[in-house]
């Protein structure tokens, strides 16, 4: 016998054991379903809040530093060491922008917290972010509509400003944003562009969808005095390659801006963009090992039951494993008919477990939660169906196939 | 039948198949240590938020301007920003009219930040500085282990006198006595004359980094006009306590002239409240992670009924002389369902165990105090014997149906 015909011949059996018991089998694989089901349907809601952060972090551009008087991302500076810090301000941009000579773009930025109007609707605190011409190619912003505000317009002030696609869809619900006279803080400014959709939920208020561009000037006239207000250096480097010589050159170039002495610390912080991704796992990173821990547990109950009733099988059928080994029947042969019995049920059940997690996904997506299901979706549900059912079928089959013919004929 | 007869023949028949039954009550433990595990956690931390945060005295509440927790829409947290702030004249008025009905009225301003030094000792600038009528000390649970707290008379003189938490003490004084040295903060001299004892921790964060001085002192030092002053009321005891509430609502509505038609324009924050928003919080997060714990119970479940139906299949005989011999329907149905709820309870009571244990372990590396969840711990077991009967009826149900004759022919 060969090993395609044995494996032929163990499927023909197992599916034949399967539909004999059919109550039985269509419980096991209720088990297996249960917890196929939670694992897809845990790992695409995982996937679905990454994806979602990282392309909104994205949009805001990549391979940026921040250069800022606070630390964002790491605790190494108390927070009263901060305080004490100058604020940057533009003249300090100025003087950054003149020397470095790496990135590719660079803007300052400073935001306020305004309550805009239109007409009758109205959003409440909502990010200004003021910045200048060349903020946008610090990011990887896109438009729907519109464009952003030119040099002219940055260097002179103009009351013009870009919206981002949450506040066109609240202020604007039949479109037609661009051009309109919107009122941030109760000043007027002109709609010059609107963005695409960046869609990040989880980043809160620094959501590019749920923000306002304007003329930085246009922060310190109307929104507070450019006195206490500290301004953040975005820059941009070529590639990620750069990233560090980048970082190593603003360092330079901002002591020397600050007048710092060679022993006194940075009173600045540079923060990388690679800090947020770093948070956004150390955070959420250890919800969703938690969380797929937990959902692999119901999995790991289904693949008992498996175990258990192919226990039961093996008993129950020990006598015709005994005459199948007497007239021949290699221990390898038993043990792959087992096996492959508990695979089957498996690959049945997460086959149907996916199906229920597609339906589930659809469900929550109503809800306004990136969840997807998708190729690799697919390949997981029955990746982790077979590796179960061959963990699970491995020691009723061994037991199977350890059987003596001789005391397997004699069972009753 | 009785009960216990019943309960040895379930076990002596869960004993016949060792094998199986350890596999299905492996698949209970898994399902009740997940639930176990994940609802000891959420309490460890519950308590632990609550040991923190319901730091008022015994019978004790506090007006104050800012809720405990924001939430509620943009609309109502601008209500709360616009809200005008408490004045120290309320705080005198609402102490007057509650002369005789409430023990005792505090009040208290706080500045946070500040720097502490001693000599050529200084502490970090993030010390925060509480200015109070002596009322606010029993208020707030802070007592006076060493030196004393200051008097009514001190804090109305505006004494330059302070007490020191007990990191502030610890960070400046190595080898002396605090009491009568003198300290320095933004600048000004205050006189020790007492030391705070041990106000515990939260997650990890000590809370004993701050100092009191006289009200007085405070107001003429850092000002009352851009700060909302806290007021804390004290019940002369538990029964009286409720009322209390109410009618200090009514007094400072009236002290504020709040219009009968406005919400009030302060927050009443007591012990109680500020459980319950800690509740309201965390029920999301304990039902999702309930529902998600729930699942592994469900293929448990599934996994009982399913053995548990081989079990009838199997002893389709013995069924049939036990009917042939009299036995009811009723007796079977028992039989079989109290095995079945053995098996899940069984398996519940170790997963319990487990579950405690590991989720003690893991909230522990949160600095989370230690808790045994009775009430999960009770609802777990009341889930197991559930579980037993939700999945056990079909299968005792199939077994008291057979008919004995069918059955004893069975082969």
């Amino acid at each position: 016998m060969n090993f395609l015909f044995e494996l032929k011949e163990g499927l023909i059996i197992s599916l034949k054991a399967i539909r004999a018991n059919k109550g039985r089998s269509v419980l096991t694989t209720l088990g297996i379903i249960i917890g196929v089901a939670s694992v897809v349907l845990m790992s695409t809601a995982i996937k679905g809040i990454d994806q979602s952060f990282q392309e909104g972090v994205a949009s805001l551009g990549s391979d940026n530093l921040y250069i800022d008087k606070w630390e964002w991302f790491n605790n190494d500076v108390k927070w009263w060491e901060m305080r004490n810090r100058k604020n940057l301000t533009m003249e300090d941009f100025e003087k950054f922008k003149e020397l470095a000579k790496l990135p590719i773009a660079i803007s300052p930025s400073s935001g306020s917290n305004r309550t805009i109007k239109f007409g009758e609707r109205s959003v409440q605190y909502i990010n200004i972010s003021g910045t200048d011409h060349n903020y946008i190619n610090t990011t990887n912003l896109t438009f729907n509509e519109g464009r952003f505000f030119t040099e002219l317009e940055s260097n002179s002030g103009r009351a013009v400003a870009v919206i981002g696609s949450e506040i066109e869809k609240k202020l604007f619900p039949h479109g037609g944003a661009i051009r309109q006279s919107i009122k941030i803080g109760g000043i007027k400014f002109k709609v010059v562009g609107v963005l695409e959709e960046q869609g990040s939920f989880i980043m809160g208020n620094w959501n590019p969808d749920n923000l306002v561009y304007i003329p930085i000037s246009n922060i310190f006239k109307y929104f507070g005095s450019r006195h206490w207000r500290t301004v953040t250096i975005n820059v941009r480097a070529p590639n990620s390659l750069m990233v560090e010589a980048v970082k190593e050159e603003a360092t330079g170039i901002m002591r020397r801006v600050r007048g710092l002495k060679y022993d006194e610390k940075n009173n600045f912080a540079i923060n990388q963009q690679q800090g947020a991704f770093d948070l956004y796992n150390e955070q959420v990173g250890v919800i969703q090992i938690a969380g797929f821990l937990i959902t692999g547990l119901a999995l790991f109950v289904g693949a008992i039951g498996i175990m258990n009733i192919m226990f039961v099988s093996v008993k129950e059928r020990t006598k015709e494993i005994g005459i199948r080994k007497a007239i021949g029947a290699k221990k390898r042969t038993i043990l792959g008919q087992f096996i492959s019995e508990a695979a089957i049920i498996c690959l049945i059940g997460g086959l149907i477990g996916l199906g229920v997690a597609i339906i589930g996904s659809m469900i929550i997506a109503q809800f306004d939660f990136p969840v997807t299901v998708d190729a690799d979706a697919v390949i997981l549900a029955v990746t982790i169906s077979l590796i179960t059912g061959v963990l699970s079928g491995f020691a009723p089959a061994y037991t199977a196939s350890k059987l003596d013919p001789v005391d397997a004929l004699r069972y009753e | 039948m009785k009960v216990i007869e019943i309960i040895k023949i379930a076990l002596s028949s869960l004993r016949v198949n060792k094998l199986r039954s350890s596999l299905t009550i492996l698949g209970i433990i898994v399902g009740i240590f997940s639930i176990i595990s994940i609802s000891t956690i959420i309490t460890m931390l519950q308590t632990s938020i609550e040991e923190g945060v319901s730091a008022l005295g015994k019978n004790t509440f506090q007006l104050q301007k800012w809720p405990s927790v924001q939430t509620g829409t943009a609309e109502e947290r601008a209500l709360i920003r616009n809200r005008r702030n408490m004045t120290i004249e309320e705080y005198y008025k609402l102490r007057d009219k509650l002369e005789g009905e409430a023990k005792q009225v505090g009040g208290e301003f706080w500045q946070f930040g500040r720097r502490v030094k001693f000599g050529n000792k200084e502490t970090n600038p993030n010390v925060n500085l509480c200015g109070c009528t002596p009322e606010a000390f029993p208020n707030n649970n802070w007592f006076v282990d060493e030196g004393r707290e200051f008097t009514e008379r001190e804090s109305k003189s505006g004494a330059r006198y302070i007490i020191l938490g007990r990191d502030v003490s610890k960070n400046l004084f190595v080898n002396i006595d605090p009491i009568g040295q003198e300290i320095k903060i933004d600048g000004r001299k205050f006189t020790v004359i007492g030391l705070l004892e041990n106000q515990g921790d939260f997650f990890g964060q000590s809370q004993n980094n701050f100092a009191v001085i006289p009200i007085k002192t405070f107001k003429s030092y850092y000002g009352d006009r851009h700060r909302s002053i806290n007021i804390t009321v004290q019940a002369y005891e538990r029964d009286s306590y409720q009322d209390l509430i109410e009618v200090t609502e009514g007094y400072f509505r009236t002290i504020r002239k709040v219009s009968p038609s406005k919400p009030n324009d302060f927050e009443i924050r007591s012990n109680e409240n500020t459980l319950n928003i800690i509740n309201e919080m965390t029920a999301g997060v304990r039902i999702g992670a309930f529902v998600i714990a729930g699942i592994a119970l469900l293929a448990a479940g599934v996994g009982i009924m399913n053995i548990m139906l081989v079990s009838v299949t199997e002893r389709t005989r013995e069924i049939g002389i036990r009917k042939a011999i009299g036995a009811k329907r009723k007796n079977v149905l028992v039989q079989f369902l109290t095995e079945a709820v053995t098996l899940s309870l069984f398996g519940g009571m170790i997963g319990i165990v487990l579950g405690v244990l590991v989720g003690n372990i893991a909230g522990s590396f949160l600095n989370a105090t230690a808790v045994l969840p009775i009430d999960w711990i009770l609802i777990g077991v009341s889930m197991c014997v559930f579980i037993g009967v939700l999945f056990g009826t079909y299968p005792a149900y199939k077994a008291a149906n057979l008919d004995p004759i069918e059955a004893l022919r069975y082969e």
